[in-house]
């Protein structure tokens, strides 16, 4: 232990010392070639020599010498004898580490000599001219990107640029395109690759019948403009980013606050934002005045437990910072910087100094929420006033419903069971009663000790004579201390939420009383654990309420007999049951509405928080010998990796001005990667595979470009027009290479069956999100709504870890796009995570695609995908009637945008006949056409 | 339904016609891309190529060949979720008993994860010789202490955290951070599974809940979703495995037929393509599985001597329940591996609840008092576990590995009767096929606080598993984001001296 807190200048202050007594190491002046070279060829140039470069080092040259091998750590520190590495290795201070490995160690005599020679300044011959030697690459992503001539190519397969670089390899092999696909495909093709969602049989049937030469680019445009658009682009960006809500590790707590920078990215890819601009507002929105930009530098996994053990702690900031490094690395860059954390990068020509540079960059970046800033005008206080008043007028309306539904829970027949309890809002009924007092008695909780946030009691007026207002006392068996939030007195103080809650001191029991002034007529009770629904523990499940009107004798006015059994699945929305549909509408949109106002207020307020960036000047960062931190070595400023130049920042640059200039040099025309890394994404999400397979890794072990010169031509035409990725998109969408049937050939499956060459638009499975999407779009249930909080799939328990349980149920709320899915890391979604839908916790430059029987079980079996499938039946029999061939046509243009062929409207309508449209809706959800993109 | 149903695609001629023509051809290239084969060879280590299994889009889960001839044909892991200390269950000190009460040399500067130490603590349990070795077991866990000859103890695993979710983690995965592909996806990845009715990997979560780390501890990580481990347990069913309690057999079935029929008349237009004929044979599977995994999970068929044998038949009091709740995962864990599952991951202690050590074996505070309940809910069942497979045969073929995230330490925590997180040494055993037995390798300093002899890291202890399954871990490898990824990351050695030959 103490050798590790010691600093190392003590102990190499302590170690000359024993080696001052050495008589050599006073000595006259060392001569490298006369008594060094010598030594070093005899001791180590066996390894690290002309033959052989163990750790990539070489010994038998000055120039050698001074560049090191890929450990990263420099020979030696001229003057410093003792701290210098080689001599750490050959005196063998660490015993895993002594050199040389094989042969002969040195003899002290030898140690002596080496030592003296660095503390008298390592002189070699020439050493002032020999530098180190510099670091270059001839690998193809390094070098300059360089607009190639579009291949000379008569042909009508050519519409574009694109084509003529892709037949061009097409000739060359002797393969040939496939012929275009027909119009329905071809739009199918379009809406699911471009929106993440099929085309409504109205957008087929007008462009199937648009006459005009223009009909397809016309639909590339209209697409292009679609604000979903954006929803499905933002989702492949956040795969490469490692967007998720909540922050991993076994506590995994929600980030209510992460959506923002969601948003942010829809946005973005709906304005078409220039790209480089994207790349600066995420590395420094906060310089820019987008605030949830920079979300995306703590996107990543955090682990909040802390230790007081040092060695955790560090290591723990050593990695949420290698999270940054890594995914700016990979994201942008298509350089897996991450390789050079222990050592120089094996494959690439990046040095373990590099890896520290960008550490540097990013040192100051801290995870954790602040406030959303937003500009203000000039009559914000007058627009607040009315949003209040706005959000009060809403809030009532959305009462109104509760109480209609309440109303008519009364009057159903006495025996039907009533609904479970649930964690907001809970009702009891009674005859009217005389009270002086009400005592309610826990007999059972969902977690923990019970909570109850407000207990009102009411009389035949409909007046809460519960309130401390009112003159009324709360007694309890017991309250859980030292919580200020929890105390009695918020029973009945008339303030709703966590904050304002009573906690009993027993678990699952305890008993509160409420006396009234005088005597009260009661008829109706409500309450619940948390109205403002942000708490769904310690709920009581089981109780009984008695009243009494002489404070000696009780009865029972109401319990939770007959209430349907607690399923630790509170449903706050259980009062919408007993209304219309209309009503349901209205309820949804006035909480849409309640949810903006709120969220204009917040803003106004600053009250809106962000999952996003937060930044101080940070200490000096230092190179870490083999990655442990508490093997610092030299000081290190922030700065891009040496192959590419210099930011030319000091070690102690202000915090802003280090991601300032990494974004301004990652986003620069000059940059050889940039611009080839984004459109190889953009290829890749709509061929499916990329020009570069690797999407993530540009480097040197990454896969090498099917169609370089394409490439090049991509790139080259992206900068040229402004980063704009619609452009490159719509150059894509347009050329005849996207155009094509996606309908095998012998000869191009004999010869190249992967398609790298694209003589047809490979049939492709469709991710979880479009899946999902795409069975909500075709029953008729989809919430196109954008923006804003996400939904849950999970129902979320709330201890010192969190605790999240799938849900069974599901309704409007969960029916908008899965962009929008609250994303809780390990947690996948029960039925579409088995889709290879990534959790949030690694980079997912490319998505695999397996078929497996869980996910045929999820898409057979699942609650969800029946009731999707019995709201399709619904909207079949609505749209195409009662006549099972209409139904048939119908279901197919919804769900495959085209009608069913002879054979097909038979073996349907037969299906149908037998057993029902409902399970004909059910087999359509699981067919591979339904999940496929052709 | 009167349609006549395209017969269910035969599963033989189904991979007879994509193992050779077009089929094939197409398979291969589908997931190259997908970064599956060899995108292109790459040098990770002299002589340390690749290799990288070929999956069959139709059935991932295949059987493969090892790297070289396998001592184990399959595993069963036992991982005790919490971290079981090793101080009261497996590794003997007398110096800690005779220490007990002063403080530990050094220890007053020591700060471990909760903080500062107290004195040195001997168990509350007694350890006494077991089997003929005479191998030295505390009387916390006498029935497991009855099969000491057959195990393989190593006393001196060393991790590289002392949190809970990053040790399982770790021990799972061969990561701290979340989303690494578990052990169990490693192996399927490499070897599918000989069970074709049933998933190849399955982890079956404790009755009080998932562990720590949750579902990371059988994830696919990176590796295709095929790999990922199916988690259930005796009282909780895989999900959605079932016909939906409203849909009438007949009509599932019809279903089901018509869905057949619609998918082969689309493959007819798409000649070749696996991956469509792979959708269509991921349907066959899952109605295979629906037979086939409710029977292997009913276990009311198992004699009551058995239920007895676990401890299976316990009731009245809620400890009672739970080991019989943990029992029957045991003897579900048993039928798996006898129908030739290839990855079994049975975890005992779940994620935190109802306070520190309660649902686990986190014993910070009230050491005794918690453990007196673990030590009896895991004993018995996993010793008849083991004992069961004995009698069977089953060992010959099957690795059992009991694990847990990290140790304990030899002080009580400062001001507490429990013990600290610990993962300077801490202690594993082996049973079954290839493993030599009975064997101790490894030992703790004389306190059980630090691993002084032949330490083993755990990239070692994992390397040695797949060593024993026939795999080298530095070529078992798959490439993710510019990394050619192995479970056992850039390190790891077979630990040679543990193999029975």
């Amino acid at each position: 232990m103490s050798a590790k807190t010691s600093s190392p200048i003590a102990i190499a202050s302590a170690v000359l010392l024993v080696f001052g007594l050495n008589a050599r190491a006073v000595s006259p002046t060392v001569d490298f070639q006369e008594q060094i070279q010598p030594l070093l060829a005899e001791h180590c140039q066996k390894c690290h020599g002309p033959d052989k470069q163990k750790s990539k080092l070489r010994l038998d040259s000055p120039k050698n010498i001074l560049k090191g091998g890929e450990s990263g750590e420099p020979i030696f520190l001229p003057g410093h004898s003792a701290e210098s590495h080689l001599v750490k290795l050959v005196t063998g201070a660490d015993p895993d580490e002594v050199m040389p490995k094989e042969g002969k160690r040195l003899t002290a005599d030898e140690i002596g000599l080496l030592k003296a020679w660095i503390d008298q300044g390592a002189k070699m011959p020439g050493v002032e001219t020999v530098v180190a030697e510099g670091i270059t690459t001839d690998h193809w992503s390094f070098q300059p990107v360089k607009r190639p001539p579009v291949p000379a190519i008569n042909s009508p397969a050519v519409a574009n640029a694109i084509d003529a670089f892709v037949l061009d390899r097409l000739n060359q092999k002797g393969l040939t395109p496939s012929p275009v696909a027909s119009r329905e495909t071809l739009i199918r093709r379009l809406y699911l690759v471009m929106l993440g969602l099929p085309p409504t049989p109205e957008d087929v049937d007008a462009f199937v019948r648009d006459k005009s030469p223009d009909a397809y680019r016309d639909l590339v445009d209209r697409v292009l403009a679609s604000s979903h658009y954006g929803e499905r682009w933002a989702r492949h960006w956040l795969d490469v980013v490692r967007y998720a809500d909540s922050n991993g590790f076994e506590t995994n707590r929600e980030r209510k606050n992460a959506y923002p920078y969601r948003d942010y990215v829809i946005k973005a890819f709906n304005d078409d934002k220039p790209y480089d601009q994207f790349i600066k507002e995420q590395l420094a929105g906060d310089a820019m005045g987008e605030d949830a930009a920079t979300g995306f530098l703590v996107a990543g996994p955090y682990d909040i437990v802390k230790s007081p053990d040092i060695s955790l702690t560090l290591m723990q900031r050593q990695n949420e910072l290698d999270d940054m490094i890594n995914t700016t690395g990979t994201a942008f860059l298509g350089l897996t910087l991450g390789c050079a954390r222990c050592h120089n990068h094996k494959f690439d020509p990046i040095l373990q100094k590099d890896y520290y540079s960008m550490q540097a960059v990013f040192a100051g970046v801290n995870h954790g929420e602040r406030p959303l800033r937003r500009k203000l005008d000039a009559d914000d206080a007058c627009n607040l006033a009315e949003l209040k008043k706005t959000l009060t007028a809403q809030k009532q309306g959305l009462e109104k419903y509760q109480k209609i539904s309440a109303e008519r829970l009364a009057k159903m027949p006495a025996d039907a069971q009533r609904p479970p309890v649930n964690s907001k809002l809970n009702e009891e009924r009674f005859t009217a009663t005389e009270a002086r007092a009400i005592r309610f008695t826990i007999l059972a909780t969902s977690s923990a000790e019970p909570c109850i946030d407000e207990l009102e009691v009411f009389d035949t007026n409909g007046v809460n004579v519960a309130l401390a207002s009112h003159g009324s006392v709360p007694t309890a068996s017991g309250t859980l201390p030292g919580y200020e939030i929890h105390k009695l007195k918020h029973l009945n103080d008339g303030l709703y939420g966590n904050s304002h809650s009573w906690i009993s001191d027993t678990s699952g029991g305890g008993w509160v009383a409420i006396t009234f002034p005088q005597v009260e007529q009661i008829d109706r009770i409500l309450w619940g654990r948390d109205r403002d629904e942000a708490f769904k523990d310690r709920v009581i499940t089981r109780y009984k309420i008695e009243a009494s009107s002489d404070l000696q004798s009780w009865n029972q006015i109401a319990s939770s007999d007959g209430r349907k059994p607690y399923e630790g699945k509170p449903d706050p929305d259980e009062f919408l049951a007993r209304l219309t549909d209309n009503e349901v509408a209205a309820v949804k949109q006035t909480r849409e509405q309640i949810r903006a106002t709120q969220a204009d207020i917040d803003t106004l307020t600053g009250n809106q928080q962000v999952w996003a960036g937060t930044f101080s000047q940070p200490d000096t960062t230092y190179r870490l010998y083999r990655g442990d931190p508490f093997a610092k070595r030299e000081p290190v400023a922030p700065d891009e990796p040496t192959v590419f130049g210099t930011l030319g920042l000091a070690q102690d640059a202000p915090e802003q001005s280090r991601r300032v200039k990494l974004a301004n040099w990652i986003a620069s025309q000059e940059n050889p990667l940039t611009a080839r890394v984004m459109v190889n994404r953009l290829w890749q999400y709509i061929f499916g595979n990329g020009i570069v397979a690797t999407a993530s890794d540009f480097g040197g072990n990454g896969v090498a470009p099917t169609h370089p010169e394409l490439l090049d031509w991509l790139a080259d035409e992206f900068v040229k027009g402004g980063w704009s990725i619609k452009h490159i998109q719509r150059l894509i969408l347009n050329s005849n290479t996207f155009r094509q049937s996606s309908q095998p050939q012998p000869e191009g499956l004999a010869r190249d069956a992967g398609d790298s060459l694209l003589w047809r638009f490979q049939p492709r499975r469709l991710e979880a999100e479009p899946i999902r999407d795409s069975i909500l779009a075709v029953s008729g249930a989809l919430d196109t709504r954008m923006g804003g909080p996400g939904f849950y799939l999970l129902d979320v328990q709330e201890e010192n870890v969190m605790h999240y349980f799938p849900k069974e149920k599901f309704g409007p709320l969960e029916f908008r796009r899965m962009i929008y899915l609250f994303k809780i890391r390990q947690e996948q979604d029960a039925i579409f995570g088995s889709f290879d839908c990534p959790d949030g916790n690694q980079v997912i430059p490319h998505r695999s695609r397996s078929n497996t029987p869980l996910q045929a079980l999820n898409l057979f079996n699942s609650q969800f995908v029946l009731q999707q499938a019995n709201f399709l039946a619904e909207r079949l029999r609505k749209e195409a009637g009662d006549d099972p061939k209409q139904q048939v046509t119908r279901a197919f243009e919804l769900a495959f945008a085209r009608r069913p062929d002879s054979f097909e409207t038979s073996v349907s309508t037969e299906m149908i006949h037998t057993d029902g449209l409902e399970s004909f809706c059910r087999a359509l959800y699981n067919t591979s056409e339904f999940l496929f993109v052709f | 339904m009167h349609i006549t149903p395209h017969p269910l695609l035969n599963r033989r001629r189904f991979l007879g016609n994509t193992g050779t023509g077009l089929g094939a051809i197409a398979l291969t290239h589908l997931l190259s891309r997908g970064g599956l084969l060899a995108a292109k060879e790459r040098e990770s280590a002299p002589g340390k190529t690749p290799i990288r299994p070929k999956i069959d889009p139709a059935n991932p889960n295949a059987p493969r060949l090892p790297h070289f001839p396998a001592a184990a044909q399959n595993v069963l892991m036992i991982f005790c979720s919490g971290a079981c200390s090793q101080l009261d269950t497996f590794d003997y000190k007398p110096e800690l008993i005779r220490h007990h009460g002063k403080p530990m040399p050094g220890a007053d500067k020591l700060i471990t994860f909760q903080g500062e130490q107290g004195m040195l603590t001997k168990s509350p349990w007694e350890f006494r010789p077991r089997g003929h070795s005479g191998k030295m077991i505390s009387d916390l866990v006498p029935h497991l202490g009855s099969m000491a000859d057959d195990m393989c103890f190593i006393h001196s695993l060393v991790g590289e955290t002392n949190t809970h979710g990053p040790g399982e983690n770790f021990m799972n995965t061969g990561f701290t951070l979340d989303g690494f592909p578990s052990i169990g996806a490693w192996s399927t990845y490499a070897l599918g599974s000989e069970a074709d009715t049933l998933p190849a990997y399955v982890a079956i979560p404790d009755p009080r809940g998932t562990p720590q780390s949750s579902v990371n501890n059988w994830g696919p990580g990176f590796l295709p979703a095929a790999f990922q481990g199916t988690d259930f347990n005796s009282s909780k069913p895989v999900r959605n495995l079932a016909r939906p309690a409203s849909i009438s057999l007949s009509k599932d079935q019809a279903t089901r037929d018509f869905l057949n029929t619609l998918n082969r008349h689309r493959l007819e237009n798409y000649p070749g393509d696996s991956e469509l004929a792979a959708r269509i044979s991921s349907y066959e599977l899952a109605a295979r599985m629906q037979l086939s995994v409710p029977e292997v999970s009913d276990i009311s068929s198992e004699p009551k001597s058995i239920l007895k044998m676990y401890g299976a038949d316990e009731s009245g009091t809620p400890l009672k329940d739970l080991k019989a709740a943990y029992a029957r995962n045991c003897i579900l864990a048993r039928r798996l591996v006898e129908s030739g599952v290839r990855f079994v991951q049975l975890f005992n202690g779940a994620y935190q609840t109802g306070g520190e050590g309660v649902s686990n074996w986190d014993g910070h505070k009230m050491l005794q008092e918690q453990y007196s309940k673990h030590g009896p809910v895991m004993d018995q069942p996993t010793a008849a576990l083991l004992k069961d497979l004995k009698q069977r045969g089953l060992l010959q073929n099957t690795l059992v590995v009991w694990c847990t995230e990290f140790g304990r330490m030899p002080t009580f925590q400062k001001g507490a009767s429990g013990r600290d997180h610990n993962p300077k040494g801490f202690t594993a055993w082996l049973a079954g096929a290839g493993v030599r037995a009975p064997f101790t390798y490894g030992a703790t300093d004389d306190f059980g606080y630090q691993a002084v002899d032949n330490v083993v890291t755990t990239h070692d202890f994992h390397a040695t598993i797949l060593h024993l399954l026939g795999l080298d871990h530095e070529r078992l490898s798959f490439y993710h984001n510019g990394i050619e990824r192995r479970l056992t990351n850039v390190s790891g050695t077979v630990v040679r001296d543990v193999l029975a030959t």
